[in-house]
């Protein structure tokens, strides 16, 4: 019902037990796993057509609709709740219960242990000094101290510079404010020059552009970032790349 | 009365005017100079001088330079046509609630940006942006007035405008649904209130040149517009092409308002507020009127682009928001004042 759980499930789970993904499961910019998503229906996100298929759990996520899940839940069906993890080991468990779900334990642990190889390599990487990148989205919004991104960060050898700019979970940052804290790198979701609205405008602002040309900006896709699970461990890989790619 | 007391009460009104403008003017480099000193990052006074000029830091002279500066010439330029864009149309029509945003003109031209927008089928920073906004807001305007006829009441120009601002709304929203981008509903709903932050001279370049040419258009008719106020046969015997007049002020307002919506959003009733203010300073002389309107304009835009600045919030208010707010009380009162000549048009 869920993006995210859709690629926790596509990890996991055998074809034939998956009866339907999310509305956004074949989103190739949120999802990971878009092209392996096709092969199953999509669902509308609506309760009707989860009901009508029968499943034995329906894997919600507490961000998922609370009418929906009610209605669900109302009708008997096993529902199974995930929040948003914030940190790397939040995203272990999660494997580790999803793989419980669908019981096969064996391949969670064949994905956490891929994950961790992922750190340690990460971790290896590293370089000693203490670069201060901030984590750039669309309309300046900035992710702080309780995201997946700033453990990401964490593992590379990178500070959160949003700490600096006084933003906790999360919030947005005004450009001036980016400016004169001036970051050693920002991490945006992608490159290119295209503005196709006035958020992602933001991001090209000219102002930024100077400070921050493209080999002061550290590029790592949404689609590996926003969700917990496998492509952490190439949401890592390719973050130690840029860096190397940045620091030379 | 004799002539001689006619000339020197003539005399006094004239200095009395030059006078009401200049001190507009001032307030204009006033209000300029305060937007470009005020920021979420504070600088002091000296500082933002010195990196206007080249000085001082780096990160300061791009605060000032690249961040604010845009911001304020925007709000200087567009205040200053939506003003004359009001007071040309209220001229045009012989009409005090004629205004671009009464007409449904910003919101005709933001619908034809949102559709570039949501489409995808373009950059937001091209030239494509302005240029479908500008043909739907002069469609709009130009529709306004074919519908409620030459010499149209309050009432018509009144229900036509709010037929044709709630048609570009539900148009606008139809196209949001339509959109493959998904973030983009809520960049529109954004992006309707109207601002005027994180510009950059991309934004200006955007924008300026039509809004330059609206003005000048607009400017060049004020003779028109006097020689209106006698009526519209007197004025074809004064040599008044009126046909040609109301193309041209459409033309003008669809190409100052689209420019202007194109990089800002909608920003509505400075047109409509600006000329009122000057009304009672400068007289009804519809040819004088129109720079002074500018000028209030400008004046607005700027102050309540710094109020936005200013005034505490979690997230930053929209200027469009903020002129809304006070426009439309405004609009209330003038209806009041108007309620005779409106009961009249019904009766």
């Amino acid at each position: 019902m869920n993006v995210c759980s859709d690629q926790l499930v596509l990890s996991l789970a055998d074809p034939d037990q998956i009866l339907g993904l999310s509305r956004f499961s074949r989103d190739a910019w949120q999802s990971w796993a878009a092209d392996k998503a096709r092969n199953y229906p999509r669902l509308s996100g609506e309760a009707e057509d989860v009901l009508v298929l029968k499943p034995d759990i329906v894997v919600v996520s507490l961000f998922d609709k609370r009418a929906t899940r009610e209605l669900l839940k109302a009708n008997g069906l096993h529902l199974v709740e995930f929040t948003v993890p914030r940190t790397l080991d939040e995203v272990k468990a999660q494997i580790r219960e999803m793989g419980d779900v669908v019981q096969h334990p064996d391949r969670a642990a064949s994905v956490i242990a891929r994950l961790d190889a992922a750190i340690a390599r990460a971790r290896a990487a590293a370089s000693g000094r203490h670069y201060r990148a901030l984590p750039l989205e669309r309309r300046g919004f900035v992710s702080g101290e309780a995201s997946l991104v700033n453990s990401l960060l964490r593992e590379v050898g990178l500070t959160n510079a949003a700490g600096e700019l006084g933003i906790g979970a999360g919030g947005f940052a005004s450009l001036e404010a980016i400016v004169k804290l001036r970051p050693d790198f920002i991490l945006v979701a992608e490159a290119g020059d295209r503005a196709e609205d006035d958020g992602r405008a933001f991001l090209l602002h000219p102002a930024l552009q100077r400070f921050y040309p493209p080999d002061k900006r550290i590029v790592l896709p949404e689609r590996l970032t926003v969700c917990g699970g496998v492509m952490l461990a190439d949401a890592l890989d390719k973050l130690t790349a840029e860096l190397q790619r940045v620091t030379r | 009365m004799s002539v001689q007391d006619f000339a020197l009460a003539s005399e006094a009104a004239a200095r009395r005017r030059w006078g009401a403008t200049a001190a507009l003017a001032a307030l204009v480099v006033l209000l300029a100079l305060i937007s470009l000193g005020i920021g979420p990052v504070r600088l002091s006074p000296l500082t933002v001088t010195e990196a206007l000029f080249g000085g001082a830091t780096d990160v300061a002279q791009v605060i000032v330079r690249e961040i604010r500066l845009p911001r304020t010439i925007l709000a200087f330029a567009i205040g200053g046509i939506l003003g004359l864009s009001g007071a040309a149309l209220q001229g045009l029509l012989r009409n005090p609630l004629a205004s671009p945003s009464l007409f449904g003109a910003p919101q005709s031209a933001a619908f034809g940006a949102v559709l570039v927008i949501s489409l995808g089928l373009a950059d937001v920073r091209s030239y494509a942006l302005p240029v479908v906004a500008i043909i739907a807001a002069f469609g709009s305007v130009f529709a306004l007035l074919a519908i409620a006829g030459r010499n149209a009441g309050l009432l018509i120009l009144i229900l036509a405008g709010l037929a044709i601002s709630s048609f570009a709304g539900a148009a606008t929203a139809l196209v949001m649904n339509l959109s493959s981008n998904p973030f983009v509903v809520l960049e529109i709903a954004f992006w309707l209130l109207g601002s005027l932050e994180d510009r950059s001279f991309q934004h200006v370049a955007l924008a300026l040149p039509f809004i330059v040419a609206g003005a000048m258009i607009l400017l060049s008719q004020a003779s028109a517009f006097r020689a209106l106020t006698l009526g519209e046969e007197a004025a074809q015997s004064l040599g008044v092409d009126v046909g040609r007049l109301r193309l041209l002020v459409i033309t003008g307002v669809a190409l100052g308002v689209g420019g202007a919506v194109a990089v800002t959003g909608t920003i509505g009733f400075i047109g409509l507020v600006a000329p009122h203010l000057m009304r009672p300073v400068i007289g009804h002389d519809p040819a004088r009127l129109l720079v002074p309107s500018a000028l209030a304009g400008s004046a607005l835009l700027l102050a309540a682009d710094i109020a936005v600045r200013i005034i505490p919030s979690t997230s930053d208010i929209k200027v469009g928001v903020l002129t809304s707010i006070i426009g439309v009380p405004f609009f209330l009162y003038l209806i009041m004042r108007e309620r005779r000549a409106l009961g009249g048009g019904v009766a």
